[in-house]
C-alpha cells in the first residue's frame, strides 16, 4: 500500500481508470484540501460540504480521461470543485450560511485586504471585518480565499478559474478595494 | 462525519459509474477549434471580398463626378464587410478563450494572431479570386446585398450624375441605341465634340461607358465614349489619341489606322477580378 501511496497523481489517474479502488487513494490525497476549499467558498455546514465534495469526486472520476497532464492535478480538481459550486449556487438560491472560516483564515484575508501587520490586529476587529468579507460577491470572495487562504499562486488560480492572469489580478485588486470600501462605509477603523 | 471515500467508491460501483471515453472530450476539444477555424475563414473571405470590391471599381469615376478620390473612396468603401471582420475578430477572441487552454493566452496576443490569420488567409483567398466568385454569388443569390455594395456597374449606372454604360444595340447616324445593365433603352446622342477613346469600336454588341448629360426621356447627350475596360487610350496610355465624332458612319472605330484597337478587352459582365458582376 505504501508503494501505491508513493505513486504520482498522474500514475494514480491512469490506474484509477482501470480500478476504481485506486481512485480512493487520489480522494485520500485531496479530500482535505478540497473539503476546506468548498467550505470556505460556500460557507455551508460540514455535512452539506461533504455531500458537495462527494459529487465533485464523482465528477472528477467521470472526467479522468479529460485530465491534461500539462496542468497540476490539484488545479484541475479545484477547477471541477469551483464549477460544481457555481452550478450548485445557480440551482439553490436560498442557502444556509455559517461562519465557515476560522479566525486565522479571516485574518489572512483581512491582512491582504487592508495591508496591515498581523500583530496589530485584534479579535474584535476581525469579527467586524468578517461581516464585510461575507458580503463580497462570491467571485471576489473566492479569489481572495484562493490567494490568501489557500495560498495559491497566480498560475494555479488561472487554471482553477480558467481566467487570464490579468483577470485574476483584477479580481484580487477589486476584491481588496471592495473590502476596504465596505470597511470605510461601516466606519470600521479599529487598527 | 460519513466516510467520504468509501461512500464515493460505493456509489461508483453501485451505479456502475465509469470515466467517460476520451473520444468524447477530443470531439468537444477539436470541435471548438474547428468552429474557430470556420470563424477565421469567414473573416478571410471578407478580406478577399473587400479586396475584390475595391480593385474592381473604376477609380477614374471621382474625377468625372468632380469629387476627390479620398471622399469618393469613403462613400464606396464596403463597410458591411469591415463590420463583419470586426465581429469575426471578437468571435475568434472569445472562441480562443473558450478552448481548453485559451485562458492562458494574453489578450493582445490572441487578437494579433486572429487578425494575422484573417489577413494572411484573406490575401491567399484574394489571390485565388475567391473574393470575386463569392461576391458575385452573393449578388446573384441575394439582390439586396447587391444594393449594399458599390460595383463598377453601379458606378457607371448613374445617368443623373452623367455616367452611363451598357451594350450598343444599334448605330444610326449620330445616335446610338444603348441598353443599360438594368435593361433600360437609351438614345445616346453624339455630336462633333464627343470624344471617342482610341480603342472603342462603336458597333452593335459592344459594351461602352459614357460620360455626358441625361437629357430626360431616355436621351443621353454624350461627351466621352470609352470602352468598358479601362480608359481606352490604347498603348499610349493617356494621350489625346481619341477621335471626335464627325460623320454618319454606322461603325466608328476609335483609331481607324489600327484595326486591333477596335477590340474591347473586357466583358461588361466581368470585373477586373474576372467574376460575374451585378448590382
Amino acid at each position: 500500500m505504501d508503494e501505491k501511496k508513493a505513486l504520482t497523481d498522474g500514475e494514480l489517474i491512469e490506474l484509477s481508470k482501470k480500478d476504481p479502488e485506486m481512485f480512493g487513494l487520489l480522494m485520500e490525497r485531496y479530500q482535505g484540501p478540497l473539503f476546506h476549499y468548498i467550505r470556505r467558498i460556500t460557507q455551508l455546514p460540514a455535512d452539506d460540504v461533504q455531500d458537495l465534495l462527494q459529487e465533485v469526486f464523482i465528477k472528477i472520476y467521470q472526467k479522468l480521461n479529460e485530465y491534461d497532464v500539462a496542468l497540476k492535478f490539484s488545479s484541475w480538481a479545484y477547477r471541477i470543485a469551483h464549477n460544481h459550486v457555481v452550478d450548485y449556487f445557480r440551482k439553490v438560491s436560498a442557502r444556509q450560511q455559517t461562519n465557515a472560516l476560522e479566525d486565522y483564515e479571516w485574518e489572512k484575508i483581512i491582512q491582504a485586504g487592508i495591508q496591515i501587520e498581523k500583530d496589530i490586529m485584534n479579535k474584535d476587529c476581525v469579527a467586524k471585518v468578517k461581516a464585510c468579507i461575507q458580503e463580497l460577491p462570491i467571485n471576489y470572495r473566492e479569489v481572495l480565499i484562493l490567494r490568501f487562504v489557500e495560498e495559491k499562486d497566480y498560475e494555479e488560480i488561472m487554471d482553477i478559474l480558467r481566467k487570464p492572469k490579468g483577470s485574476v489580478a483584477t479580481l484580487i485588486a477589486r476584491g481588496k478595494e471592495m473590502l476596504a470600501k465596505k470597511m470605510k462605509d461601516k466606519n470600521i477603523n479599529c487598527f | 462525519m460519513k466516510n467520504l471515500i468509501q461512500d464515493t467508491l460505493g456509489q461508483i460501483k453501485k451505479e456502475h459509474i465509469a470515466p467517460e471515453p476520451r473520444w468524447k472530450f477530443l470531439v468537444r476539444k477539436f470541435g471548438a477549434w474547428a468552429v474557430l477555424g470556420v470563424i477565421l475563414l469567414l473573416g478571410a473571405a471578407a478580406i478577399a471580398i473587400i479586396y475584390y470590391l475595391i480593385s474592381q471599381l473604376d477609380w477614374e469615376v471621382p474625377s468625372f463626378m468632380h469629387q476627390s478620390t479620398f471622399v469618393y473612396g469613403l462613400s464606396v468603401f464596403p463597410y458591411i464587410w469591415v463590420v463583419l471582420i470586426g465581429l469575426v475578430i471578437v468571435a475568434a477572441f472569445f472562441g480562443v478563450r473558450k478552448t481548453e487552454t485559451g485562458y492562458r493566452y494574453n489578450s493582445v496576443r490572441i487578437a494579433t494572431v486572429a487578425i494575422g490569420v484573417v489577413v494572411v488567409a484573406g490575401i491567399a483567398l484574394a489571390a485565388s479570386n475567391f473574393g470575386g466568385k463569392m461576391n458575385n454569388a452573393l449578388v446573384d443569390e441575394f439582390p439586396a446585398y447587391g444594393h449594399m455594395v458599390t460595383t463598377k456597374q453601379s458606378q457607371w449606372s448613374q445617368p443623373q450624375n452623367g455616367l452611363l454604360s451598357g451594350t450598343i444595340e444599334k448605330v444610326q447616324g449620330n445616335s446610338i441605341s444603348l441598353q443599360d445593365f438594368q435593361g433600360k433603352k437609351w438614345e445616346v446622342q453624339i455630336d462633333s465634340k464627343t470624344f471617342i477613346a482610341p480603342v472603342v469600336s462603336i458597333q452593335p454588341g459592344e459594351v461602352i461607358k459614357l460620360v455626358g448629360t441625361d437629357m430626360g426621356k431616355s436621351i443621353f447627350q454624350v461627351q466621352e465614349i470609352r470602352p468598358w475596360g479601362g480608359m481606352g487610350m490604347g498603348n499610349g496610355g493617356g494621350g489625346n489619341g481619341g477621335t471626335m465624332m464627325n460623320g454618319d458612319s454606322s461603325t466608328v472605330n476609335g483609331n481607324r489606322n489600327n484595326p486591333a484597337d477596335s477590340t474591347i478587352n473586357s466583358s461588361p459582365m466581368r470585373g477586373s477580378g474576372g467574376g460575374m458582376m451585378g448590382r
